[in-house]
């Protein structure tokens, strides 16, 4: 009961502001006309100042709604001639600079036309939610006692009690609207960028509506391949398929940058030449060849047949026309036809235009065609994103690898890495092999001989064995020499003592180039990672410090998504080709074991950026688990 | 003269103890691990210390930790780290607060005990003793801080960093006594180190050098 005489009071108090409105919007408009309409700009801001008086207290008794308004602009500045500018004319008085400056903080503000928007509307909505529930209950209470007749009692009763009922909820429709309308909007001002977005939009939808043109091009030549094909030309369709899979990878491209659909590649690599059979000839599923070309022939032949990408890409182009096609025309084709079609001509036809261009449909009621036409515009234009964005996963529907083809996929890489990383860690260990037989065990050998003869020598000749000892001291620091450069090259101390980071500092210390190295980093990669990391940047260092003629180098360290990424930057003359350089390919080799990814960016004339990227979770230990003494 | 050891290898800590022994050190502590070492440093308050980088229980850089750790206490405490590897990063550490009594060493040095026992000796009276490879790393670049010396110059930037006397330098370079000190003077000069007292700015040089070199 109380609640509903608070509300009625509440929705009586936003009555009084509707009227309020009204009365505001009868003074702007006596001092509007005048002031833009007779140049006298001085009338304007007071209205503006008005309203804002009465926005800010309609907004501070209507539940708190926060201020939209852009601050004031300071006082004008004085040129150093003593003149006051505004835009680009100067003025010998402070005066019209300041108002001129008040007029663009007060007319350039979008919310001024949110205000003028709700002082034009709220006479009415404001009116009627305001008062309506008053109302109902006033009319209610009248109808109940001078009705006349006892039947209008029960009517004016429930009335008012329904007036009572709907009273909060009136208010909180109110204060939600007004809120709507009067508080602050954040990018609302940016409706050209809005709009320019749009346009984007449209027109890449408009070009994949022209590439359905090839796709049907393309289903066009699959016939005529498959033709060929059933008369013996067999050759046809490997063409076909590769012409299709360069087609198809334009458009999954276009489906990743435009539509933000990433689409993997599906097809199968391409199988080596088998090896040679013992009777000379080769081996294709149960065919057997005698020739190198024949044989590539058939296998290609195989190889694209068996492929069901190969059949996915096939049905592709038969259902892009379609389907793709009616996405494009659902979007740009409505905003192009409500223009061309129905706007333009309805428009001609009002004008009055000798021989207006035709109609389709509504040939005889152009306003009703008009607005049809607008209405087209705006829906092709609203639903141009949700098209595009459907464009892409329809296009992936198809045009991504299947579950199945994925797995393969998977196979075939991890079968690669782990042969890369096998046959990496075998070269390294036949290096170190090599290091330790060659360097600190030879030299071992050698202080042994040496103990030995002074131990014969020690009792008859004292000076040579002096010398052998002293011979033997040297061979053993050349030894620790030796392996300590080993251990280096194995796993570094620091990177053991330190982890990654404080590991690459110490390496960006020794660097002939100046390396700033920057980290952003919650914990320790596991070690396998954190050493296969400082591996490949000490060799982007290495490469960047050997060939880039760099005078800087960055490093940076982060971990995002779930990837640790490594960044190696240089100021030098760039033109590094990541195609060649054993360098390169090694480092490669050491990630690819972890999933980890190198991207080599070097345009001739620089710079150079090397991104390192490896899938892995980051920990808080730093406890080496490594018993390596220091 | 009262020393504290930290080496976690058996062999290498006895010898270690047998070798400043025989040279007339007495050792207060011997201890294996990085807790340890950090209680004997502050308990014991030594005239020098000769700690292993890489000690229990982590196995990472705990000795050279409580070395730091113990000289943020006791400024000026002398420490002598012992390594298989030399790292600018860890030297630049141990001789960033500037008070000296430093040293940082392969643990190959051992091997010529009079040149081993002259070090712990210059740490435990102010000194530096930095290992001739780190040294070796720094002038193994060009920039301008080596730049603007002289080859004269760095000879001296270079033995006065490992932490020898102007007459120890003058005696390896065949030089007098007052050549190397203008020699030093100039360096100074060249370093921007104000006048101050001379052991302080020999340390100080070798850090702008370590710094300076980046």
């Amino acid at each position: 009961m109380r609640r509903g005489l608070h509300a009625l009071a509440g929705g009586l108090l936003r009555g009084c502001y509707a009227v309020g409105s009204a009365v505001l919007l009868v003074v702007h408009l006596a001092l509007f006309v005048p002031g833009l309409g007779l140049g006298l700009v001085v009338l304007l801001p007071w209205p503006i100042v008005l309203m804002r008086r009465f926005t800010d207290l309609v907004r501070r008794t209507c539940g708190g709604i926060p201020r939209p308004y852009r601050d004031r602009p300071g006082a004008p500045r004085r040129e150093p001639d003593g003149r006051y500018r505004h835009d680009r004319r100067l003025y010998r008085s402070p005066f019209w600079p300041r108002q001129f400056d008040y007029l663009d903080w007060a007319l350039g503000d979008p919310a001024t036309w949110r205000d003028v928007g709700w002082l034009l509307t709220n006479p009415v909505v404001g009116g009627v939610l305001g008062f309506g529930p008053a109302a109902l209950v006033a009319g209610g209470l009248a109808l109940a006692t001078g009705g006349g007749s006892p039947w209008w009692i029960p009517v004016g009763l429930v009335l008012a009690v329904a007036g009572g009922a709907v009273a909060p909820a009136a208010v909180r429709a109110h204060d939600a609207w007004t809120a709507r309308m009067l508080a602050p909007r954040p990018g609302i001002g940016s409706l050209k960028a809005w709009l320019g977005k749009r346009f984007v939009t449209l027109t890449q939808l408009l070009a994949l509506g022209g590439l359905t043109v090839v796709s049907a091009a393309l289903a066009g030549l699959a016939f005529i391949a498959f033709s060929l094909f059933a008369i013996g030309i067999v050759g046809s369709v490997p063409e076909f398929a590769t012409a299709a899979r360069r087609y198809t990878g334009i458009r999954r491209r276009l489906a990743e940058q435009w539509s933000g659909v990433p689409i993997q590649t599906p097809y199968r690599p391409e199988p080596e030449l088998p090896a040679r059979r013992p009777d000379g000839l080769y081996a294709v599923g149960d065919s057997l060849y005698k020739t190198k070309g024949w044989t590539r022939f058939f296998q290609r032949l195989d190889w694209i047949w068996n492929d069901p990408a190969t059949w996915r890409d096939l049905i592709w182009t038969f259902t892009d026309p379609i389907v793709g096609g009616a996405l494009v025309a659902a979007s740009v084709g409505a905003v192009l036809y409500g223009f061309v079609g129905m706007t333009i001509p309805a428009l001609a036809r009002l004008g009055r235009l000798q021989d207006p261009p035709g109609l389709a449909v509504l040939a005889d009621r152009p306003v009703l065609a008009l607005l049809a036409g607008l209405a087209l515009v705006v829906v092709g234009t609203l639903l141009a994103p949700a098209a595009l964005a459907l464009h892409g996963r329809w296009t992936a529907v198809l045009l991504a690898p299947t579950a199945k083809a994925k797995l393969a996929l998977r196979v075939e890489q991890l079968t690669e890495s782990r042969a890369d990383a096998t046959s990496a860690q075998a070269a390294e260990l036949r290096r170190i092999e090599r290091d330790l037989h060659d360097g600190a065990q030879g030299r071992l050998v050698a202080v042994g001989l040496a103990l030995g003869a002074v131990e014969a020598l020690i009792e008859t000749d004292p000076a040579a064995a002096r010398r052998l000892v002293a011979d033997a001291r040297e061979s053993t620091a050349r030894a620790l020499a030796e392996l300590r450069d080993l251990v280096r090259g194995v796993h570094p101390p620091v990177l053991a003592e330190r982890g990654l980071v404080e590991a690459v500092r110490a390496l960006a210390l020794d660097s002939p180039v100046p390396v700033t190295v920057s980290a952003d980093l919650a914990g320790h990669p596991p070690e396998p990672i954190e050493a296969a990391v400082y591996f490949a940047v000490s060799e982007s260092l290495v490469n960047t410090a050997k060939h880039a003629a760099a005078s800087a180098a960055t490093v940076q360290f982060g971990h995002s998504d779930g990837v640790l990424r490594a960044v190696v930057t240089d100021d030098g003359r760039g033109g590094a080709d990541p195609a060649d350089g054993s360098g390169l390919r090694g480092m490669r080799h050491r990630l690819s074991a972890f999933d980890g990814t190198v991207r080599v960016v070097s345009p001739a004339g620089g710079p150079t950026v090397v991104t390192l990227e490896v899938p892995c979770a980051l920990s808080s230990r730093r406890t080496s688990t490594s018993s390596g003494k220091g | 003269m009262r020393v504290v050891l930290a080496e976690d290898l058996y062999l290498l800590r006895e010898g270690l103890k047998q070798l400043l022994g025989a040279h007339g050190f007495e050792i207060v502590a011997a201890v294996d691990n990085g807790p340890d070492l950090l209680r004997a440093l502050l308990d014991e308050r030594p005239d020098v210390a000769v700690v292993d980088v890489r000690l229990p229980p982590t196995q990472t850089d705990e000795g050279l930790q409580a070395a730091l750790a113990a000289r943020r206490q006791v400024p000026g405490l002398p420490v002598l780290v012992l390594s298989q590897h030399v790292e600018r990063l860890y030297a630049r550490e141990l001789l960033a607060d500037g008070t000296g009594g430093v040293g940082y060493l392969l643990k190959d040095r051992v091997f010529n005990a009079e040149q081993f026992v002259d070090a712990v000796r210059r740490v435990a009276a102010g000194g530096t003793a930095m290992d001739p490879d780190v040294i070796a790393k720094l002038f193994a670049r060009s920039d301008d801080t080596v730049g603007r010396l002289t080859p004269r110059e760095r000879e001296v930037l270079e033995l006065m960093a490992e932490g020898r006397s102007n007459a120890a330098i003058g005696q390896r370079l065949f030089l007098s006594e007052s050549a190397v000190g203008k020699h030093t003077a100039s360096i100074f000069g060249k370093l921007g180190l104000a006048v101050s007292d001379d052991d302080n700015r020999r340390v100080l040089a070798v850090l702008a050098f370590l710094d300076g070199a980046r």
